[in-house]
């Protein structure tokens, strides 16, 4: 397989780490994000300034930046998460976008706005996918247990959940706290997979990605974002070379999801052998139904 | 210092009246439709470019190319709403997805000028007057801060009349109260939101061509400022037009005295901090309504 | 028998508006109250008051002598009061047994370290929180509907689902908030024995805000009527249904005729 593939590959891999994150926080939880490219930065910071300046190994780099990005979700969170709907989505549109000035800013540690170079090349595609499936399977098994439950009554009905006996203030910031884990898990690997990162990376645009690959796969399906992302992904490649098309397909592409299809590819639905055989049933289905009549 | 002070407030006030001319319109959109058009700003590089394209191309008098600008994105105001959120909002009342599609409008409005006349950094030519003025014998500011801000003076009261007095400025308030209700009592909604984005679209070129003039103009110049434009409208309360203005006059002031005392590295981590502050303080800001559900 | 719910001249105002003015009643373990009075008397913002959505502006509400004004929604709920609604709040996208499950886990629990890797009591916890829902489902007639979206159901059927959902968590004070409403003769006979059998069979002590007032007179022993906010009259269905203010509140004063 040509280096280039394995690139992309890899590519994708992060990608899908942060998506899942995403899902979490915005799919299962049903609260709408813009700021969380900012918890991507903190973990490629952490895993950077970690690796190279302080020589620990990767693998705990990458964690760290993971936890670090967690705990300030988690502070993040517990004040801001009581707001609702929209402005909860300004407030993290603003907080990414602060986390971001202020690591531009914070020359001393970050080397600022040119960005930090000379980051070890240490993603590389069996790291990425260890990563990957080791997250992705705890993310699945986690919203098939009670707390996946959990976290959709919060997301349904946020009221009937409260009757419900759940603390829903305590269950979002939780689910923030998890997908900033997710977040910066991916950001520290993107970190070591380009091994030069820049504020900008990490800008309102990375966010609006983020959050537009898990609308696009389904809201409420972590299958769904997988499939959504590598759809997203494998398409802004194949327009690299004619890349000042490719966010203006990206936008085109957000407009037509949600006029047509607003559910997203999935729905809420994952993708299991059952759901595959109910789409070929119900084809099966109308076709007697048509040829009855 | 003290004269340092006086310009930094003149600056303030003017940087933050054309805030309020994009905020205000934001607002007006919010009211009606109870959703962040992200794609706002498009509006605002749309009329900038209009106003551009007529200075250069036709050495046309500057209030052609701001009539033309004016007229232009007031249009593709309505034009955007019309192909991208009118057929959601006609199957969904879920305001996520208009959301979303503004953002995705907001992407395809800043590419299309990138890939069709490209992303460099265009001065307008020098048709606004930008000599320095000398006020009251107190402080210097250029003629360019009086001018806009008497401009978008003129603009939000123009804006006030026109709701106060007129009938569809009547069925606007109506709807922001009940877009539904105002349906029901006969406005023909449809035509009502292609007014209100109308609207929004000409404040926002105004806006824009202020804007590119103190700036520069280029195709990112929408998002950055719409950013600001939200920050305003969530300080002044989400929904609210007299919030919207006070909050763009806060918003440029702080900007304004941070750059000027403090430094400008922090100008934008202010604008920041003050939404943060808004919101873990008063989420509806100044003005805003609060919505709260029936149990 | 002891007393499980008490309000204390319970004052509740919103702005200029008071919804609820000096309400005092008394509920005692093993009852199956009414609470009737005309729309808009603020018989939901009670529910509402005892469940925590709101906060009093005046007076104590105590749930087995214990006052619960500053109490949260979901620590009154783990308190042991369960409560449906008036417009159903079931999760609508979700399966019925889903729905069910979502309440009756609470008493099935496990870690978080359990969870991501479905190891542990994940398993066990998983089955019985499932064995549990599904024996709730069959109780009020819906095990063949289990994994159908809620919201597909039949309206009557849908207001089943939270009745089993509001059973999961195993209350010890059920508010049902307008069960009957929308429902045919036929419809409201068959809610009449669902009410009283999971009375009888859950212990539950239950009050009850109802619309129908054949239904209310059948299976309430004790009954409180409100109107703009105020108690009007308490006591036995006979004693309340030739109460003057009672007819006066829902039929108008015999001048208008």
């Amino acid at each position: 397989m040509g280096g280039y593939s394995i690139g992309i590959i890899t590519l994708l891999l992060i990608n899908c780490i942060a998506a899942l994150g995403v899902s979490l926080f915005t799919g299962f939880t049903g609260i709408f994000t813009l700021g969380h490219a900012g918890y991507m930065a903190i973990g490629a910071y952490t895993a950077a300034i970690l690796t190279v300046e302080h020589g620990v190994g990767f693998v705990p780099a990458i964690i760290a930046g993971g936890i670090l990005a967690m705990v300030c979700a988690y502070l993040i969170g517990l004040p801001t998460l009581k707001l609702v709907g929209d402005y909860y989505t300004i407030a993290s549109l603003g907080l990414g976008e602060a986390i971001r000035l202020i690591i531009e800013n914070w020359q001393s540690l970050t080397r600022g706005a040119r960005g930090y170079p000379g980051i070890d090349n240490y993603t590389t595609l069996p790291v990425a996918l260890t990563f990957f499936v080791v997250m992705a399977v705890g993310m699945f098994f986690l919203v098939n247990s009670r707390f996946g439950r959990a976290f959709k009554a919060c997301r349904d009905d946020y009221v009937a959940a409260s009757l419900l006996g759940f603390n829903t203030a305590r269950y979002r910031v939780f689910s923030l706290a998890i997908s900033g884990f997710y977040c910066g898990v991916a950001g520290a690997l993107l970190a070591g997979f380009m091994s030069f990162i820049q504020p900008i990376m990490f800008d309102m645009a990375k966010s609006t990605e983020l959050v537009s690959v898990v609308v696009f796969g389904g809201l409420g399906s972590m299958s769904g974002c997988l499939i959504g992302t590598t759809i997203l992904t494998l398409i802004t490649e194949m327009f690299r070379p004619i890349s000042q098309y490719r966010m203006l397909i990206y936008g085109l592409v957000l407009v037509i999801i949600m006029v047509v299809r607003p559910e997203g590819i999935m729905g809420t639905h994952e993708l299991t052998f059952s759901y595959i055989k109910s789409l070929f049933c119900r084809k099966k289905k109308v076709a007697e139904q048509g040829g009855a009549q | 210092m003290d004269i340092d002070i006086i310009q930094q407030i003149i600056n303030g006030l003017s940087l933050g009246s054309v805030y309020a001319l994009i905020a205000v319109g934001y607002s007006l959109v919010y009211s009606i439709l109870l959703f962040s058009n992200f794609a706002h700003g498009g509006f605002l590089v749309v009329g900038g470019y209009i106003c551009y394209y007529f200075l250069m191309m036709h050495g046309a008098s500057v209030w052609t190319a701001s009539a033309a600008a004016l007229v232009g994105a007031g249009l593709s105001a309505v034009l955007v709403e019309r192909l991208a959120y009118k057929p959601i909002r006609e199957r969904t009342p879920i305001t996520l997805y208009l959301l979303i599609a503004s953002m995705g409008m907001s992407i395809v409005i800043e590419n299309i000028f990138v890939v069709t006349i490209g992303g460099r950094f265009r001065a307008l030519p020098d048709v606004l007057p930008m000599q320095p003025v000398n006020v009251f014998g107190i402080a210097t500011t250029s003629a360019f801060d009086i001018l806009s801000l008497v401009v978008a003076i003129v603009c939000l009261v123009a804006l006030q009349l026109f709701l106060t007095k007129t009938k569809w400025g009547l069925a606007i308030r109506a709807a922001s109260y009940n877009l539904k209700t105002a349906g029901l009592m006969g406005v023909n909604v449809n035509r009502l939101i292609s007014i209100v984005f109308f609207v929004a679209g000409v404040l926002a070129a105004v806006g824009g061509i202020f804007l590119s003039a103190r700036y520069t103009l280029y195709p990112q110049l929408g998002s950055t400022i719409t950013t600001k434009a939200f920050v305003a409208a969530v300080i002044g309360g989400l929904g609210s037009l007299p919030g919207a203005v006070i909050g763009s006059l806060i918003l440029g002031l702080a900007e304004m005295l941070t750059a000027g005392l403090i430094s400008s590295q922090f100008r934008d981590l202010v604008v920041f901090g003050l939404l943060i502050i808004t919101l873990v303080i008063r989420p509806t800001g100044l003005f805003g309504k609060s919505v709260s559900e029936k149990v | 028998m002891s007393t499980v719910l008490e309000l204390k001249d319970v004052t509740k105002s919103f702005g200029g508006v008071t919804a609820v003015k000096d309400m005092s009643f008394k509920i005692e373990q093993g009852e199956l109250a009414g609470l009737i009075g005309p729309n808009g008397a603020g018989k939901t913002t009670i529910f509402n008051l005892v469940t925590g959505v709101y906060d009093v502006t005046k007076g104590q509400i105590e749930l087995n002598g214990k006052n619960i004004n500053k109490l949260k929604t979901y620590q009154v709920v783990a308190l042991g009061v369960a409560r449906t609604f008036q417009n159903l709040r079931l999760f609508t996208a979700s399966t019925v047994l889903e729905n069910v499950m979502t309440a009756a886990q609470r008493y099935h629990s496990y870690s978080f370290l359990e969870a991501i890797t479905h190891l542990g009591r994940w398993h066990g916890s998983e089955k019985a929180t499932r064995k549990e829902s599904m024996e709730l489902l069959e109780r009020v007639g819906l095990a063949s509907r289990a994994n159908q979206a809620a919201g597909t159901l039949p309206y009557g059927l849908q207001r089943r689902v939270e009745i089993a959902r509001a059973l999961s968590l195993r209350p010890q004070l059920l508010l049902l908030d307008e069960p009957a409403a929308g429902m045919n003769p036929e419809e409201v006979e068959e809610l009449n024995g669902l009410i009283t059998g999971i009375h009888n069979d859950f212990k539950l002590t239950i009050l009850l805000i109802e619309h129908h007032m054949d239904m209310v007179m059948a299976i309430c022993p004790h009954i409180v009527c409100m109107s703009f906010g105020a108690k009007i009259a308490e006591g036995e269905p006979d004693y309340i249904q030739n109460h003057p203010e009672v007819l006066k509140a829902y039929l108008g004063d015999e001048e208008d005729e």
